[in-house]
């Protein structure tokens, strides 16, 4: 596993205990995991997605990550409906793996109340917080 | 922090579905806090097929009606990995462990599992390595002597791993297991052709675990 100083940790996003993290872009909200969940799971094999559609809240459980022989489930940073997901992660799950935060986003969802969201974002962590988390 | 404690519990000879749900309400109650410790279970099956979370029923060479008349059940997991056969001489250990609190990585927690096969393997003369395509033990030329599929479910890791000691091996005819064609699969007894008790396996792969991963 990375040592926490060769994580790649963008400071233009947001992430959860839980090692999603989340990029605002109005009212859409990109969702993948982060460098940390991708080296510590290991090759990514499939992604089990939500539908289009689906309404979640903040910590819901939105699809699974099977890594070799183990599935781990992955959790919502905010509260919304899934408006997209990544439709190239069914044949190229390693997506998830070699670009966390680009080509392996997982869902967007748009959230519909922006207080909301704003109070559900500021829950989550910044790049600072986040790897003083993971520091313990 | 203060050192997390480990409950071990030997079921003995159980169901499947009885064992799943005394994993179920281990991980509820974890997560929930109403319990702190890590619990390991050790067990036996009575004879079942179950089936990875992508399935492997298209593994299953031959009918369900062929298994039930044999009295066999087929359960649906939710576990990694594909099609597999539980019965009774193969030791399964389901650690249920906060993985996330004990910042064990999945991928290492994998290796952990099949590192402690090897060496309980080794303590009865087996030579067992790991495949890097495949995961789970092997011997020799491809035969398959141990199993590994985990769930990760909020930090917490449940199913675990299965070794194969002195069972009948008959059943794994009717699969592919883990979803591969022509994998013979194989025991320790198999192996050394020596009887072995599984009290002992049981204590070996509690004694390796526990080595490797202070769990």
């Amino acid at each position: 596993m990375k040592e926490i100083t060769e994580l790649n940790l963008p400071e233009d996003i947001k992430y959860s205990d839980s090692h999603e993290w989340a990029k605002v872009d109005a009212e859409i909200i990109t969702i993948g995991i982060d460098d940390y969940a991708q080296d510590q799971l290991g090759e990514v094999v499939f992604v089990e997605l939500p539908e289009v559609g689906a309404a979640l809240s903040k910590g819901d459980q939105f699809g699974t990550v099977e890594s070799v022989k183990a599935v781990s489930e992955i959790y919502t940073p905010v509260s919304g409906e899934v408006v997209e997901v990544n439709a190239n992660l069914p044949d190229a799950p390693e997506l998830v793996n070699n670009s966390p935060y680009d080509e392996g986003w997982i869902i967007k969802i748009k959230a519909d109340d922006p207080s909301l969201l704003a109070s559900e974002l500021n829950d989550l962590k910044d790049k600072a917080a986040y790897i003083a988390m993971l520091k313990g | 922090m203060k050192p997390i404690t480990v409950q071990k519990i030997d079921l003995n000879l159980i169901d499947y579905i009885e064992a799943f749900e005394i994993q179920k309400k281990i991980v509820s109650d974890m997560i929930n806090g109403n319990i702190e410790h890590d619990t390991i279970l050790i067990l036996e099956h009575h004879p079942v097929f179950t089936l990875g979370k992508r399935g492997g029923r298209d593994n299953l060479i031959v009918s369900e009606e062929f298994l039930k008349s044999r009295d066999i059940a087929i359960i649906q997991t939710e576990r990694g990995g594909n099609i597999t056969y539980h019965g009774p001489g193969q030791v399964v250990i389901y650690p249920i462990v906060n993985i996330e609190k004990r910042r064990l990585g999945v991928s290492d927690f994998v290796c952990s599992l099949e590192k402690t096969m090897i060496r309980t393997a080794s303590d009865f003369g087996v030579t067992a390595v790991t495949d890097s395509k495949n995961n789970g033990v092997w011997v020799k030329s491809y035969s398959k002597l141990g199993s590994v599929g985990l769930s990760i479910k909020r930090g917490i890791s449940f199913h675990g791993l299965a070794l194969n000691v002195n069972l009948d091996l008959t059943p794994f005819s009717w699969i592919n297991p883990c979803g591969m064609a022509n994998v013979a699969m194989t025991s320790l007894e198999n192996e050394i052709k020596q009887h072995i008790e599984i009290k002992r396996v049981k204590e070996k792969l509690l004694y390796h675990f526990k080595e490797i991963t202070g769990i």
